[in-house]
């Protein structure tokens, strides 16, 4: 018989026992394979939005925040600059404005205005229902996407007018309203949830002004033209001017997870090291005690000629069966526990829509894996040491007295 | 192996436990020569040393002073794998308890120690059935030992003992846990193994079970009269 089948048995055997360790592992390891995917969920996911947009560069104003809003100087310019360089195939200018909506019969409802000389809304929105901002506008009216959230509020769908007035920064003035009409609802993953956004075409935006605009945008996205790739591309435009600052979705990427989630990263790796520490503990407890009631038992092998390493490897199967099973629940207990979490802490205002805390990748099953495997091994090693060093004549003299 | 009939020999062993009070000298300059043809029965007053010296006889536990030779080989000399390995190929246990494994049947007691020894499948499933005949308990081969009766415990343990044809079997209180008739029936047992060739040293207060050895000694305050 194997040390596996003994100590299949042996869990078999006693089964309050063995069902006791495998939920608290199942427990504690769904709380651990949590920590494990909040560790990069945010990141991963965040990379997953922004690799999603169709572009693979973002542009701003001369500034070390990748995602800082600091306005892009005549833009139009650029943008015909760096739509001309070999390695970029596509670009897109944006601009946004605080906004007013208003529609008869509802007070004033705050938005955000935004301007696209991309009409599909790449890199801004996913559209949901209707057309995007290539829908042929009626005579002056120009054609805006609005976020699902502000289409429920006002129900609002493709084909109505929505009334928007631009806010002036510091002032208590406003533009007079210009009228929009809706071609589609769409997803804004950049945006809070429950954000009011009003998408429109550059033409649209300027509208809002007045007709009259500055040349600036918020940002600008570029799309490489294979095969120079995103940093080549990047390098090429940050050549053009020096106040502006291009960087590839990677370097955006890489700069997020070396700043803004290095604590989610470092809360992470202390909870998981506890709730390992936890799960150590508890299978180690109770294959000590399992030991201890069975020291007569262990005695008897020992004296009947089994060796040391049969019964450390039996005591390492049992603690392997007991970490194994009950880390193997814990990967759907933990995906459960995961979404409610996930679904709780997207409730914070404020937050993209498209963002994500806990994500499931590969790497997290390998590291949780790992993370079981040395529990198994650590919580074995106290009961393999008093099972293996027991003195056999006294254990046995005791069991009999 | 020695080239005479010596199993085990036992040259003026002590063996003497350190206590918080002072030492304790469980066994005292105790010599005791086992031959194949052996059945030795060990009486005295309890906490006489009858367990500890067949501990020692056992390669269980390592003497004070004095030296155990099993086979020739001399024990104090030998790893703690190598006293294994004889405890395991060359003695058969019997404890009072029976300690056999509550997790197997009957079958797995048996075939455990013949397994730990890398006896290969065919043949230990050959010698598996022939022991529980041999212990009348082969309609009993699946049940596990919570199903047996004290008394078909200890056959069970008895068939485990000499799973690997053990040149010598070693019981310590063989009947203690068993009512007199069943007693009688492990009693008539051992007469078997020991009519089939296998020297026996068991430590008993059974005056019955004593009473059918070939030698009975007594041990009183450590020494073997």
């Amino acid at each position: 018989m194997t040390a596996f089948a003994l100590a299949w048995r042996t869990a078999r055997r006693y089964r309050a026992r063995a069902v006791l360790a495998v939920v608290g592992v199942a427990v504690i390891g769904a709380l651990n394979f949590d920590m494990l995917m909040l560790s990069r969920g945010l990141l991963l996911s965040f990379a997953t939005m922004i690799n999603s947009t169709g572009y693979d560069i973002r542009v701003a104003g001369a500034s070390t925040l990748p995602l800082s809003r600091s306005p892009l100087t005549d833009a139009t310019t650029l943008m015909n600059e760096v739509a001309a360089l070999p390695e970029v195939d596509a670009v897109a200018l944006i601009r946004t404005a605080g906004a007013v909506l208003a529609a008869p019969g509802r007070p004033p409802e705050g938005a955000e205005l935004i301007g696209s000389t991309d009409p599909a809304g790449l890199g801004i929105w996913k559209q949901a229902t209707g057309g995007d901002l290539t829908s042929a506008p009626n005579g002056a009216t120009a054609s805006a996407v609005i976020s699902r959230p502000l289409a429920v509020r006002l129900g609002l769908s493709a084909g109505s007018t929505i009334s928007v007035r631009v806010r002036i920064v510091d002032s208590l003035s406003a533009m007079p309203p210009v009228t929009l009409r809706v071609a589609g609802i769409a997803e804004f993953p950049f945006e809070s949830q429950q954000a009011s956004i009003v998408a429109t075409t550059m033409d649209g935006f300027k509208a809002a002004y007045g007709g009259v605009l500055n040349d600036e945008a918020s940002f600008m996205f570029a799309r490489s033209r294979p095969p120079a790739g995103a940093e080549a591309a990047a390098d090429a435009i940050n050549r053009l001017r020096t106040d502006i600052h291009a960087f590839s979705n990677e370097q955006v990427i890489a700069n997020f997870g070396r700043n803004a989630f290095t604590y989610f990263r470092q809360i992470s790796v202390v909870l998981s090291a506890t709730t390992a520490a936890f799960s150590m503990l508890l299978v180690a407890t109770l294959l000590t005690v399992s030991v201890n009631q069975r020291l007569g038992e262990v005695a008897a092998l020992r004296a009947l000629g089994i060796s040391r390493r049969r019964i450390a490897s039996t005591l390492l199967w049992e603690a392997a069966l007991l970490v194994g099973i009950g880390g193997v629940l814990a990967l759907p207990l933990g995906e459960l526990l995961a979404t409610v979490l996930d679904k709780i802490l997207r409730r914070m205002p404020g937050l993209p829509s498209g963002l994500h805390f806990f994500i499931f990748e590969r790497n997290a099953l390998v590291l949780h894996a790992a993370v079981l495997a040395v529990t198994a091994v650590v919580a074995a090693m106290y009961p393999v040491w008093l099972a293996v060093h027991l003195p056999i004549a006294q254990t046995l003299r005791q069991e009999v007295s | 192996m020695s080239g005479s009939g010596d199993v085990v020999v036992a040259q003026a062993l002590s063996r003497v436990f350190p206590m918080a009070a002072g030492p304790v000298t469980a066994v005292r300059e105790v010599s005791l020569r086992v031959d194949r043809g052996d059945y030795i029965a060990i009486g005295g007053p309890s906490g006489c040393g009858k367990s500890t010296l067949l501990h020692l006889l056992g390669c269980v536990d390592t003497p004070s002073s004095g030296t155990v030779r099993f086979e020739g080989r001399d024990v104090g000399a030998l790893s703690d794998s190598e006293r294994g390995k004889i405890r395991l190929t060359r003695i058969g246990f019997v404890f009072q308890r029976f300690f056999l494994l509550p997790m197997l049947t009957a079958w797995e007691n048996i075939e455990l120690p013949q397994s730990e020894a890398g006896v290969p499948a065919a043949e230990r499933r050959a010698r598996t059935r022939e022991l529980l005949e041999y212990v009348g308990l082969s309609a009993r081969a699946e049940h596990l030992p919570s199903q047996l009766s004290g008394g078909e415990m200890q056959r069970v343990a008895v068939a485990r003992a000499l799973a690997n044809r053990p040149a010598l079997l070693l019981a310590d209180e063989p009947t203690g846990e068993l009512d007199e008739a069943t007693g009688d029936h492990i009693a008539a047992l051992f007469d078997r193994v020991h009519a089939d060739g296998t020297a026996i040293v068991l430590v008993t207060h059974n005056a019955s079970l004593a009473a059918r050895a070939k030698t009975r000694r007594a041990m009183r305050s450590g020494v073997l009269e």
